[in-house]
């Protein structure tokens, strides 16, 4: 088990490697460099002064050297410094990853309660009215932008009926104990980790339908009926343990799509993540951050889809490691 | 080829959300080409009295933002934006998809393992992070969006063109071609392609739906290009206003929301149409 742990991980360098090239490019592509963007933010004209700069940011070295250099330091974690925190862009990367990291847990988690109840569901009663409904309702979910939907969630439920924050992931000024704290942040959460999760809900419901109908014709399930388990036994324990598969295989891929989603909730919740990180950074063309959050999101997509074939590996035994 | 169309049609027209959604993606259509003659003017432009709800002035029917600005006019001509970027940015996935596929499939070997990386790391990738690095690398313009929303959405469809080829490559009829001494390129893109197509102008007409929701998640962000109208960036412009007049939120978003939700059903339906053996599962 172990080798095949460290042998998917191993596959995720070259793929880092990749990301990395490819940023390089994309801050060659841009026009004006980032050199340029820096010294004019700060103002500096003096042509002495801009010379031992560019010395100082190894700009005046050829490309492929300054390739070399940017692999070198992005292996050893340093993605660059940003000069509008005035901090390692690393480190302000890390303070805002645990408030997305939340989010996209929660997301996932209301998605799979919803999308999962909701297909098992219109499995159950397939062809009637609860059915249609719920197809009709991940079709209209599928649709909307989350953003969107966040808004119009905020309108009702926020400012309407003040159930819930507007934005922020904290009450400011209160000072409560950590259950407290707790409790605080989830009241926060509730809207936004809503928004995003609805879409891949409704993606889920409609995979689970079909995924349940497809298993439940199968002959282990005739079997386990015949044996005299009932109904709701048969249903939990055998047809959706095996549907779920498919969820799983799902859930793997979008995270990625979910991590750009939560840039989007994360801007429209004021939601203190790396979205809004990468937002404000996107606007002040601070592109060392930009490429940091590009980089450090690719890498968490590539160990968190590592993660997923693990898991696979474990929830069906038939798929041999090989 | 009359007969053909004519199947086609009717297997299309047995998906009743089928009907229904080209109905809708046709209204649409509709908007867009007439936008130009319906609102002449240029519709950023100021005209009326800020915040007039919908359904209050007969003059501006969908009410006015937050500027004075006609919402009416601004969806008719976001219209265009919307459906402009969306098939653009589907035909660039599209090609992209086919070529890296194709090659894939019918070249194997190394290149075959090359590309399917390739194409990894782009499904790796956060795709709106990416698009949003792009954007802002390159400059605000419709037609960088247009171009980095295509470049995030090819992957399904060169790993269904990939599969597609796979299945077709050592056909009878590939090796007569092959017999008869037919360039590769012919034989990929002018024999094996049109075999391999129906299920790949499936996916494309859904990654539309994708790029249409891209493209208004960028311009909600205030990341689309400034001098055109589009619904996302409506939106974007209407949220400091939820308290008072959250309608400048609404009524944008339910016309992406139906925009998509047609491209989805007609999706459906040419997927019935052009798939009849996948219909029946």
């Amino acid at each position: 088990m172990r080798r095949i742990i460290i042998r998917r991980l191993v596959q995720i360098i070259p793929l880092i490697f990749a990301v990395i090239v490819m940023n390089f490019v994309l801050i060659h592509l841009a026009p004006g460099s980032l050199f340029d963007v820096m010294t004019s933010e700060q103002q500096i004209t003096d042509p002495k002064m801009l010379d031992q700069l560019r010395h100082t940011y190894g700009v005046d070295q050829p490309v492929s050297v300054q390739l070399a250099k940017y692999i070198w330091s992005v292996m050893r974690l340093d993605l660059g410094y940003s000069y509008r925190q005035n901090a390692p862009v690393f480190d302000v990367i890390m303070q805002q990853l645990p408030a997305t990291l939340i989010l996209m847990l929660a997301a996932i988690g209301i998605a799979l309660l919803v999308g999962v109840t909701a297909g098992v569901l219109a499995s159950i009663k397939v062809n009637t009215i609860w059915d249609n409904l719920i197809s009709l309702g991940a079709v209209f979910f599928f649709a909307a932008p989350s953003f969107w939907l966040g808004i119009m969630m905020t309108v009702m439920f926020a400012v309407k009926l003040g159930w819930f924050p507007v934005g922020g992931m904290r009450t400011i000024g209160v000072d409560e104990s950590a259950f407290g704290a707790v409790l605080d942040v989830m009241h926060h959460l509730v809207l936004p980790a809503t928004a995003l999760g609805l879409f891949y809900a409704a993606t889920f419901a409609r995979v689970m339908r079909a995924s349940m109908l497809e298993v439940a014709r199968l002959d282990f399930v005739r079997t386990a009926r015949a044996k005299g388990l009932s109904g709701g036994r048969v249903v939990l324990a055998h047809v959706m343990r095996n549907a779920m598969l498919p969820i799983v295989t799902l859930l793997g891929l979008q995270l990625g799509t979910m991590l750009g989603g939560s840039v989007v909730i994360e801007a429209v919740f004021s939601w203190p993540g790396i979205g809004s990180l990468l937002f404000d950074s996107v606007m002040s063309r601070n592109f060392p951050m930009v490429l940091g959050v590009l980089v450090l999101g690719s890498l968490l997509v590539a160990v968190c889809n590592a993660t997923v074939d693990l898991l696979y590996l474990r929830l069906d035994p038939r798929i041999k490691a090989r | 080829m009359l007969t053909l169309f004519f199947d086609f049609a009717r297997r299309f027209a047995r998906n009743r959300a089928a009907l229904v959604g080209l109905f809708l993606v046709l209204v649409v259509v509709g908007v867009a080409i007439a936008a130009p003659w319906w609102f002449p003017r240029n519709p950023l432009r100021i005209v009326g009295r800020p915040e007039i709800w919908p359904f209050m002035s007969p003059r501006y029917p969908l009410g006015t933002d937050s500027l004075g600005r006609d919402i009416a006019a601004m969806i008719a001509h976001g219209a265009r934006t919307t459906l402009l970027i969306g098939l653009c940015a589907s035909l660039t996935a599209t090609i992209i998809g086919i070529t890296v596929g194709a090659t894939a499939a019918y070249v194997g070997g190394w290149v075959d393992e090359l590309l399917m990386r390739l194409t990894e790391l782009f499904q790796t990738i956060p795709n709106l992070i990416f698009v949003l690095t792009i954007v802002s690398i390159l400059g605000q313009k419709i037609e960088y969006v247009t171009i980095a929303v295509g470049v995030v959405t090819w992957t399904p469809i060169a790993r269904l063109t990939r599969a597609e080829f796979m299945s077709l490559r050592d056909r009878e009829f590939v090796q007569a071609c092959r017999a008869m001494g037919m360039g590769s390129l012919w034989i990929m893109f002018g024999e094996i392609l049109p075999n391999a197509l129906p299920p790949v102008i499936v996916l494309s007409s859904l990654v539309v739906a994708g790029a249409v929701l891209f493209e208004s998640a960028v311009a909600f962000l205030g990341l689309g290009d400034p001098n055109v109208t589009s619904w996302g960036q409506l939106i974007g412009d209407g949220r400091t206003l939820i308290r008072s007049s959250w309608y400048i939120c609404a009524v944008p978003g339910l016309a992406i929301m139906l925009t998509v939700l047609a491209l989805n059903l007609v999706g459906d339906g040419l997927n019935d149409a052009l798939n009849p053996k996948l219909r029946d599962r």
